[in-house]
């Protein structure tokens, strides 16, 4: 192994929670300009990730912390596969066993809001998972590879091939950073039904590696947005930009749906999008 | 040297069984069964590591057609005659049908000398494969269930037949099921096959109950009317092409009879429309569901289709399985999330994966074969294990219901750890189950609709083994924990299968590039058009160079974490959980809140079973009409012919 | 500079009071006082909470929900009380079932007079504790919080304790 690679996976491991943060803190103080707030400040999150890590290691039994360790692990897993430039159906793999991890810890403890929302954030994965696989297969039928690294060296934007794929992605992303109407299983906003879910019976510095996962999530969403355009960096970032501010849109003009209606959508209209577009592959 | 191995293979366990039957006490059979499992398995490695062979026995004595006619005679008329007794006419027309076929065969046997030479062995990769299953993972489910059995015997119905009865029929079975794979001669396979089907009905009819002799009734049925397939099949092979060989009906590319033998290896792999027997016989003690209807005796119509499948490479039967397999894939896992009986998931979960085999072999490229034998390997470890772990549950909480699986952490830690490192390795990276349906999805990108199924049947899976891994570890806080009492056979058993499915799932990769991925480019040598064989070929190679290394750094970095972070969080920092503020501080009862009047109640959430859409009565008669459309398309439009 | 001060998550309990103290706490949310520019949010639940917030006069019913929810939020920990209604029982004080003052169940650290308080006094109140949350933080003894002027106390009250914490966990 070069040195240049380690300096790879070094950088794929502390770049994006930085970034993710960050995007994380400007999605909150747009949210409060949005609602005519002047909001947190855009480090607001690492304030509240420093602060979780000096609480105290509160929990239910020791075993569930191992699924946070897990949470985190298969998470920087996605990202060091994807700088090797792996296969992307195993990053995405990882990337699903990162949300498992999570479940099984908010299922290890008898506390009936965190189970019901584990049982969520299944329904959650039952709903976009097919979406996100079916668009790592149509990248692959698109580059006629699986690998990360072809994903480069392209002659012209995904975008082209993959409209719909792409819009179907849009939504498979408001589930994946919990943003509304989807944000069933846990909610960055104040209350919720299930008070706060999964993450329920996390606190303290397992709550902080919780929100750190967070913060490579939504790095990765939006960087997956910039993939679509990745021939000229520029313009990706900025669909992602503009992938991200339809998010928060999206986030605070719409209103909660049920878990049923969310699979029953999911499964039909996204699904739908990234099935035709697939075929339409296939020509 | 390779007439005492295949002699061993075959005649040792049914010796092993017969004097496990005759045994005086309970004593003399765990001996028996545990020198012979020890045996079996060394032998069976033994011969795997040997490597293939073609074995054609020496010395054929000239009544050796006869004995085999005889015996294949002899097996049509006990399942006419049980039939008969148990007043099935489905049964008793399928043994007459049976035996009609049988005496065509030996028409058109004794016509041809070349056929009634001696029926020759024919040990390549793929039976070593099934060989190395049969007597490892057999023997330790046969060791498993010297303890289980006699817990058994104590709460069995007085209709249940005797332990020594029971140990017959399994270690026999490993005997013929070993023949099953080994041989090349169809009808000795045909005579083996047929043994097995027996084996299985005696087993699943242990308990003697009603309910126990009628999916006893069921299975038979399905499975005698795959062999019928299989007799036909070798009638007109026999007939039409004069071979009497798997190897020779390969070559001579005689579609008719191939088609024939997948539907009687459908019937056995118990695929959509025919899984309703597989579900049945899960009333039959818990090892006999590890070893006949999870590990092996299943097993067994996928490994014939993987035998046949360079045969019919491009072909509509090929497309057709593919299909079969991908929608029995995609339908069992859905069945699954609405179960709530643990066996009747690990039942449907083996259907879907049999189904994944079987679209594997349909999709018939390097790749996807190479993915096949993935599955085949690792689902029968680790889903023979998970058996065990579920009947051992089930003896120590008297339920196999998943809801009642709560709180089995803290009362049996042992079992519950190696049910999780089970359920682990269905799922979770880097064991060879996730591996192989990675594999099985990238080799289906060729075709959309397999895609479609196959990536819709992953997420399924997903869901309903996360929520039982999820329900199995739920735990109220307990001060001390300590170990749960099981009989060192059950134990013994469940550890080395735990440590040999651990092995296997961490080695997933190597195992796959040293020896599946010669394998199947050898298979498939020459057989495929260039192009896509090609193709197929860069993308086996490209599969094969996954780097495991950061899976594995990073998992054992957030264990030592944990690991770490245990040792400084010494207990003080466990709290009860929210329940509003409403819970009940008391020594026993962390998990309860005060509900109406002031009244303790405990708080409890169930599972998702999603009934309004996964229920059997629903989606079953849909999915049996559309498999059974799907495999009747092979016989409508042009029929089977390339 | 000190995280904690910075990020401030609050779980507001209401014991028994009128809602007034309630709906002007919900007030400090909206755009017009708009608490998160401090950081403070409303998170919902004691298990991710930094400071508590109580509004009401706590009666014998639901003091031991009080401390359950006061017990399960992490260290370091601080506690609000909003209203009069907190300090001494307000307008409640009578009443039959009413303990007066929640200082009675749980340590608390600002009280922030009123009925009800302003939203500003409120999230003046809140930034007033935060000094105390952080020098629990740095692990300083901070004494319980004074109350300046007292109205009216009722005599203390044994049965006030509630009666299902005879076997605390360890
Ligand atoms: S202090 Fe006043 S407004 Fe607040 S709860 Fe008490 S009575 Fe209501």
């Amino acid at each position: 192994m070069t040195t240049e690679t380690i300096i790879r996976v070094l950088a794929a491991l502390l770049a994006p929670p930085l970034i993710g943060a960050l995007c994380f803190g400007l999605d909150r103080k747009i949210t409060a300009r949005f609602q005519g707030r002047i909001g947190p400040p855009v480090w607001q999150p690492f304030y509240d990730v420093a602060k979780l890590w000096r609480k105290e290691p509160m929990v239910l039994n020791r075993v569930k912390t191992l699924y946070v360790y897990l949470h985190l692990a298969f998470m920087m897993m996605v990202m060091v596969l994807l700088v090797l430039g792996e296969d992307m159906l195993m990053v995405l793999f990882a990337h699903a066993f990162s949300s498992i991890a999570l479940i099984l810890g908010a299922m290890s403890v008898r506390s009936p809001y965190s189970r019901l929302g584990a049982m969520r954030k299944i329904m959650q994965m039952l709903a976009y998972e097919p979406v996100l696989v079916l668009m790592v297969v149509g990248i692959a039928l698109d580059n006629a590879s699986f690998s990360a690294s072809d994903i480069w060296v392209r002659p012209q934007p995904l975008l082209y091939s993959l409209p719909l794929v792409f819009l179907a992605f849009f939504v498979a992303a408001l589930i994946k950073l919990d943003k509304s109407p989807f944000d069933v299983a846990t909610s960055h906003h104040a209350h919720q039904e299930l008070v706060k879910g999964v993450t329920l019976e996390f606190s303290g510095p397992y709550l902080a590696l919780i929100e750190i996962t967070h913060f490579y999530e939504t790095f990765l969403v939006l960087a997956v947005m910039a993939f679509f355009w990745i021939t000229e960096p520029a313009v990706g970032v900025g669909l992602a930009a503009a992938g991200f501010l339809g998010l928060i849109v999206v986030d605070n003009i719409s209103a909660r749906l049920t878990t049923r209606s969310m699979v029953k959508i999911m499964w039909t209209v996204p699904l739908m999008l990234t099935i035709i577009n697939i075929l339409w592959l296939y020509r | 040297m390779e007439s005492v191995l295949v002699g061993l293979l075959i005649f040792g366990p049914i010796l092993m069984g017969v004097l496990a039957w005759l045994a005086p006490g309970n004593r003399s059979r765990v001996l028996v069964v545990v020198l012979g499992a020890a045996g079996l398995s060394a032998v069976g490695v033994f011969t795997a590591w040997r490597g293939p062979f073609d074995f054609i026995p020496s010395t054929w004595l000239p009544w050796g057609p006869w004995a085999m006619f005889a015996l294949e005679a002899l097996e049509d008329v006990i399942i006419t005659y049980i039939g008969y007794r148990l007043a099935s006419q489905a049964i008793v027309v399928c043994g007459v049908v049976q035996f009609g076929l049988t005496l065509t065969e030996e028409y058109f046997r004794f016509q041809n000398p070349y056929l009634t030479q001696a029926p020759h062995f024919m040990v390549d990769p793929l039976s070593l494969i099934l060989v190395l299953i049969i007597t490892v993972i057999g023997s330790l489910i046969a060791v498993y269930a010297l303890g289980y059995m006699e817990r058994h015997a104590h709460h069995a119905p007085s209709s249940a037949g005797s332990n020594g009865r029971f140990f017959f029929f399994l270690m026999g079975f490993l005997g013929v099921m070993n023949w099953v794979v080994l041989t090349d001669n169809i009808q000795v396979f045909i005579i083996c096959w047929e043994a097995t089907t027996l084996c299985s009905f005696a087993l699943i009819a242990h308990d003697g109950t009603g309910e126990a002799l009628a999916s006893a009734k069921r299975a038979l049925l399905f499975t005698a009317f795959g062999g019928t397939a299989n007799m036909a099949a070798s009638a007109i092979g026999m007939a039409q092409f004069g071979t009497g060989d798997l190897t020779g009906l390969m070559a001579a590319g005689a579609m008719v009879p191939i088609t024939l033998l997948c539907v009687g290896a459908l019937t056995k792999s118990a695929t959509l429309p025919f899984q309703s027997w597989l579900l049945g016989a899960m009333v039959a003690p818990t090892p006999v569901s590890a070893l006949l209807h999870s590990a092996t005796m299943v097993k067994a119509g996928t490994y014939l289709i993987l035998r046949l499948a360079p045969s019919f490479t491009g072909t509509r039967l090929s497309d057709v399985l593919a299909l079969c397999g991908a929608f029995t894939f995609a339908l069992a896992a859905g069945l699954a999330i609405g179960q709530s009986n643990a066996k009747r998931v690990l039942a449907y979960s083996t259907i879907s994966n049999l189904g994944l085999i079987v679209g594997c072999a349909g999709i018939n490229t390097p790749l996807a074969l190479a993915a096949a034998l993935m599955i085949l390997c690792f689902h029968a470890a680790s889903k023979g294990l998970l058996f065990l772990c579920v009947g051992t549950i089930e003896q120590e909480i008297g339920s196999r219901d998943i809801e009642d699986m709560g709180g089995i952490r803290f009362r049996l830690p042992a079992t519950t750890i190696i049910t999780l490192v089970g359920m682990a390795s269905m799922l979770i990276p880097p064991f060879g189950m996730l591996l192989s349906k990675w594999m099985a999805i990238e080799a289906s990108i060729h075709s959309p609709l397999i895609l479609m199924l196959v990536v819709a049947g992953s997420a399924l899976t997903m869901v309903f083994w996360v929520k039982w891994m999820g329900r199995i570890q739920t735990v109220s806080y307990h001060p001390e924990e300590r170990l749960e009492k099981l009989p060192p056979s059950m134990l013994t058993a469940l550890v080395v299968l735990v440590l040999i499915v651990l092995a296997c799932g961490l080695a997933a990769m190597p195992i796959h590039r040293t020896w599946f991925e010669p394998m199947v480019i050898q298979i498939y040598h020459g057989k495929l058009e260039a192009i896509r064989a090609a193709q197929s070929l860069v993308q086996l190679k490209a599969v094969s160079h996954l780097a495991i290394w950061p899976v594995l750094v990073l998992l054992g970095g957030a264990f030592l974490a944990w690991l770490g972070h245990r040792t400084f969080f010494k207990g003080r920092h466990e709290r009860l959980p929210f329940l509003c503020g409403e819970n009940v501080v008391a020594p026993d009862r962390f998990y309860s809140f005060y509900s109406l009047k002031d009244q303790p109640d405990s708080a409890w959430a169930a599972s998702m079973y999603l009934t309004s859409v996964f229920s059997e009565t629903k989606l079953t008669p849909w999915a049996n009409l559309l498999a059974l459309m799907i495999l009747m398309s092979l016989f409508v439009m042009g029929g089977v012919t390339p | 500079m000190d995280s904690l001060v910075k990020s401030p998550w609050v779980v507001h309990y209401n014991c028994n009071s009128c809602n007034g103290c309630d709906i002007e706490f919900l007030a400090c949310l909206t755009p017009l006082y708009d608490a998160e520019r401090f950081g403070i949010l409303h998170v919902g639940n004691p298990k991710h909470a930094d400071m508590l917030v109580v509004t009401g006069a706590v009666n014998h019913r639901n003091s031991r929900v009080l401390r359950r929810v006061y017990e399960q939020m992490p260290e370091p920990k601080v506690v609000v009380a909003l209203g009069v209604c907190t300090a001494t029982g307000g307008i409640f004080a009578e009443g039959y079932n009413v303990l007066g003052g929640i200082d009675r169940v749980i340590p608390v650290d600002v009280f922030v007079p009123g009925c009800p308080p302003r939203p500003e006094a409120m999230i003046d109140g809140i930034v007033a504790a935060l000094s105390r949350l952080s020098a629990k933080g740095r692990g300083q003894e901070v004494g319980p919080a004074k109350k300046d002027r007292i109205t009216y106390q009722r005599p203390s009250d044994p049965a006030a304790e509630g009666k299902d914490d005879a076997a605390h966990r360890p």
